[in-house]
């Protein structure tokens, strides 16, 4: 059986029933457009989310010492060489930063709060959301600058400003408390409040000074790539023996977790669209099936094979999907290209930043993603047209000759 | 090359109608020999359609044996049927001969594009062949616009367009007026004499009757009368 005359036969066919068809194009249209929007928009949130993650001072991955995650303090610390470089190809590696992260107090003329006292090298920073932050008044000048630099609403709970000074007390090696003065440089604007309450920075030789220990507590590590499909974890292991290596979906275990929903819900939300759409068409097609049980009966009985009759059914319901599928990827691309610029949240500011999110959600359309909700709906295509394959399949031609 | 096209012995053939067994045919003998121009008659009910779809191999015989061209039917599976209709057998049936969305021509190059015949061949074939039944400037149109006589001519350029050793056309008069089926009888004839196509027709019609050299009277599922067979 020739396929050119089946997919002549197949398109007639459905261009003779031209309402009925348009109707179902539509629907599997629709169907596909918005299961490309919502990908792209599900898949915005997945990435922003995990890019928050990523960017809280946690990295692709990170060095830790045994025990700091149980027991953050300064004697869960390890020696950094001074002239060490992660063994990552250059156009592999976004960067890197050493730092020690400890509790402390901080105190200010009016109020004491507990936070994560972080001794960085600015330079090192642009791997975290720290290096771009919006500030008020100075960033950090380098490692060995001895101001601190707060969050905007830890500003504000202390009742304190740009150029006052805080005091800090934290824990040194020897186990004996430290107190120091430290000026503020500049205010922080993070997204949300939440890291501004948490987060106070200030050089890392000076805080290695005021601890009187040469030592970080963790270096954190970000790959240029898509952290999918890095193994790249593995030097790391076998490089920093004695110590603990940990990936940012064990740092962060409840955004890895929605990460991995996020996935589940491109397929879950895939299946509802087309679940609903399957029924469309597997009705069109057996009505397209019924009222030409005459023509299928002839053409059994001159001598087309039920194989043939099959394919045909087929054909027609991939041929409508196929052309369906086109049109709905181009309309879903036509809104995403609209949506690009992001869509505000922050009227849910709150809601939003529970969900670890920032407040412009940018869609994200990923060719694989495209690509799946191709092969799929057209795998359903086939499927749906099983039963009516089989109705035609079954008409006896002496019966349908019979009418 | 044996002289009998078709050979049916001792056939029956009962449907169950609604768990009531209805006999179409009771133990037909009937020979048909290469060339012959044969009309089944007899009245609504009495076997002819039954007795064509078994020659034809679009049915089975509950007991006897159905021979075409030295092939003994009963013996074929399904597709092996099918590809018998294909290969070997024209059909003209009452009404639905056509595939609405193809043209005349292509409605007549389709068996052969099944049979896989190239599609020059198919094309020359095809057109040549319209041109002779009249049907040339009807080649471009679908069924819905040609008249039943047109269609039924189309149907039976498309059911020997392929040589086959059998045309088997049931009632193919049943919805023309008389002058068209003169036209369409006058074209059976002309094959049958000109080209040697072995036809047979079922019909109640007197006037395709008069058309056919030979002329089997059935009732009840019987053979009641052989012209052919009173003449030898
Ligand atoms: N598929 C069927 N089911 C039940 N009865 C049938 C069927 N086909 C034919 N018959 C019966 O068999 C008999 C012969 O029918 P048929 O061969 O169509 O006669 P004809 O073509 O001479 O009118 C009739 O009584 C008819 O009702
Ligand atoms: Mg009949």
């Amino acid at each position: 059986m020739p396929l050119k005359l089946l997919l002549q036969l197949s398109q007639r066919n459905l261009f003779r029933h031209r309402r009925r068809n348009i109707m179902l194009l539509l629907a599997i249209c629709v169907a596909v457009a918005g299961v490309t929007v919502m990908n792209s928009l599900i898949r915005g949130f997945q990435y922003d989310m995990q890019e928050a993650a990523v960017a809280n001072l946690t990295g692709h991955v990170k060095i830790l010492a045994p025990g700091y995650l149980d027991d953050p303090n300064i004697e869960k610390s390890f020696a950094l060489a001074h002239d060490w470089q992660p063994d990552l190809p250059a156009d592999q590696l976004e960067g890197w930063a050493a730092r020690i992260r400890i509790p402390a107090v901080i105190m200010s003329e009016r109020e004491t709060r507990g936070i994560q006292f972080v001794g960085i090298d600015p330079a090192q920073e642009h791997i975290s959301f720290i290096g771009n932050a919006t500030y008020t008044g100075e960033r950090l000048a380098s490692a060995a600058d001895r101001r601190v630099v707060i969050g905007k609403e830890l500003a504000r709970q202390l009742e304190t400003a740009v150029g006052r000074r805080l005091v800090l007390i934290t824990q040194g090696l020897d186990g004996l408390n430290r107190e120091a003065g430290f000026r503020i440089a500049g205010t922080y604007d993070a997204e949300g409040t939440g890291l501004e309450k948490q987060f106070v920075f200030t050089g890392i030789t000076a805080l290695q000074a005021m601890l009187d220990a040469d030592v970080v507590t963790e270096v954190s590590i970000k790959f240029a790539s898509h952290p999918k499909e890095f193994s790249i974890k593995q030097v790391f292991v076998e490089f920093f023996t004695g110590l603990d290596v940990l990936d940012w979906q064990e740092l962060e275990p409840q955004a890895a977790a929605m990460f991995v929903f996020a996935d589940a819900a491109v397929f879950i939300w895939f299946l509802i669209m087309m679940g609903a759409l399957i029924f469309g068409l597997v009705n069109t097609l057996v009505t397209a099936v019924m009222e030409r049980v005459q023509e299928f009966g002839m053409l059994r009985a001159v001598g087309m094979r039920p194989g043939a009759v099959i394919a045909q059914v087929v054909l027609e319901s991939t041929l409508i999907m196929a052309v369906g599928i086109a049109i709905g990827l181009l309309l879903g691309w036509g809104f995403y290209l609209w949506l690009q610029d992001g869509i505000d949240l922050s009227q849910w500011a709150e809601g939003v930043e529970l969900a670890g999110m920032r407040s412009l959600l940018v869609p994200r359309l990923l060719v694989e993603d495209m690509v799946l909700v191709a092969g799929l709906s057209l795998v359903f295509g086939i499927l749906a047209a099983l039963y009516p394959a089989w109705r035609a399949v079954k008409i006896k031609p002496l019966e349908a000759l019979r009418r | 090359m044996s002289d009998v096209v078709v050979r049916c012995s001792g056939v029956t053939r009962t449907y169950q109608d609604n768990a009531v067994p209805v006999v179409a045919l009771q133990g037909v003998d009937f020979v048909v020999k290469r060339g012959e121009f044969v009309s089944l008659a007899g009245p609504s009910g009495s076997g002819k359609t039954t007795l064509l779809n078994l020659i034809g191999g679009l049915d089975r015989p509950d007991s006897g044996t159905v021979e075409v061209d030295g092939v003994t039917l009963n013996d074929l599976s399904e597709s092996e049927l099918s590809d018998l209709r294909l290969h070997q057998m024209g059909f003209v049936f009452q009404s639905y001969n056509l595939i609405p969305v193809l043209s005349a021509q292509e409605n007549v190059e389709f068996i052969m594009q099944l049979q896989g015949v190239a599609a020059d061949e198919r094309r020359e074939r095809a057109s040549s062949l319209l041109k002779d039944l009249g049907l040339a400037s009807m080649a471009g149109r679908r069924p819905g616009e040609l008249s039943g006589g047109q269609q039924q001519r189309a149907a039976v350029a498309r059911a020997i367009v392929t040589n086959p050793v059998l045309l088997l056309a049931d009632e193919p008069s049943a919805n023309l007026d008389s002058g068209t089926t003169q036209e369409l009888l006058e074209l059976l004839r002309t094959l049958n004499e000109r080209q040697g196509v072995t036809i047979i027709t079922a019909t109640h019609d007197p006037m395709v009757m008069g058309y056919s050299k030979r002329q089997v009277n059935l009732r009840d599922g019987e053979i009641v009368e052989d012209n052919s067979s009173r003449a030898a």
